[in-house]
């Protein structure tokens, strides 16, 4: 089964770490596709930087759409209001590595 | 926020204003944009509330605006505004269970319909608003109606990419083509329709003035 790699921006005024945003990603896709869909969309956390508030992502290639609407659906985390940005989907790390500023 | 929409990839946004708002403003505000390289065209959201009213204001700000979208309300300004070629947007009201997009107005319509995405689905949380807008997406595919997909984003927390919009509309029940097609070429045609027909060489479809060369 081959991947898609989405890079994403986190606008958020919390500075968040891997963990915790990898908890928002599991709980959205779960929240709007439930557990079926979770396993089908199978997202990962590939790389997280806290610096730049980007994140690499990954999901199954068929479930992209899917994915892509899950992230597009989150709106705060714990009170806090936050916004996720997918600025690039690539079939390869390294594609999605290039949309980074 | 024009950084977000910069950071986002948009080419042009629609800057939604209020059709009392001085000339200078407007110009200082798309000025904001431009400089952080987003291009702007100029929408006015018409709500009115009875046919009379939707006529009187299209007559007044037709000319004024690159695109004019309509707010529907009610059965009456829905089926007139979906009717009237001077209107390029309609779009329905989230919130209002008692009007949605139907096969009638499906019929009807000359313009394109608009689908808010994050301003109906994620800031109302209303569960059954993810199913209404697919229905309504369900409706505009069969009637082969032109989409138009908006954020409707009225702060920097509502910014999603055309990615993400498109995506989305995925779920809902478009293709991948029709997705981009509404994201970006529909919307791109009607600006670039109601510009030309703004230009002052501009007399009527089919008809417009040709200077000689020098």
């Amino acid at each position: 089964m081959s991947k898609r790699y989405v890079l994403v921006k986190v606008v958020c005024d919390r500075r968040l770490t891997g963990e915790q945003f990898h908890e928002i990603i599991d709980y959205a896709t779960r929240h709007y596709f439930g557990e079926l869909g979770f396993s089908r969309i199978d997202p990962r956390l590939v790389k997280f930087d806290a610096e730049s508030s980007t994140a690499i992502l990954s999901c199954e290639r068929c479930s992209a759409s899917e994915f892509e609407s899950a992230l597009t659906l989150i709106t705060s985390y714990a009170a806090d209001p936050m916004t996720l940005l997918v600025l690039r989907v690539s079939g390869t790390v390294k594609g999605a590595s290039k949309g980074r500023k | 926020m024009a950084d977000l929409l910069s950071t986002a990839r948009f080419g042009t946004v629609g800057l939604t204003v209020a059709t009392g708002l001085f000339h200078e403003r407007i110009k200082s505000m798309q000025r904001i944009f431009e400089d952080h390289g987003v291009g702007t065209v100029l929408r006015v959201d018409l709500k009115p509330n009875s046919r009379t009213e939707l006529l009187h204001l299209l007559r007044r700000f037709r000319n004024l605006y690159d695109i004019v979208a309509v707010r529907c309300v009610s059965q009456q300004v829905a089926t007139v505004s979906c009717r009237d070629r001077r209107v390029d947007v309609v779009f329905f009201d989230a919130g209002n269970r008692n009007l949605r997009f139907t096969h009638t107005f499906a019929r009807l319509l000359r313009g394109a319909v608009e689908f808010n995405l994050v301003s109906d689905l994620v800031d109302r949380g209303d569960v059954w608003a993810l199913a209404r807008m697919r229905k309504a997406v369900t409706v505009a595919k069969e009637h082969q109606v032109n989409v138009v997909l908006s954020s409707g984003a009225r702060n920097y927390l509502m910014v999603r990419s055309p990615i993400q919009m498109s995506g989305l509309a995925m779920t809902l029940g478009l293709t991948q083509a029709e997705a981009i097609k509404a994201v970006s070429s529909t919307p791109s045609a009607i600006v670039t329709d109601n510009r030309r027909k703004r230009s002052p060489e501009y007399v009527e479809e089919g008809v417009s003035i040709i200077l000689p060369s020098r």
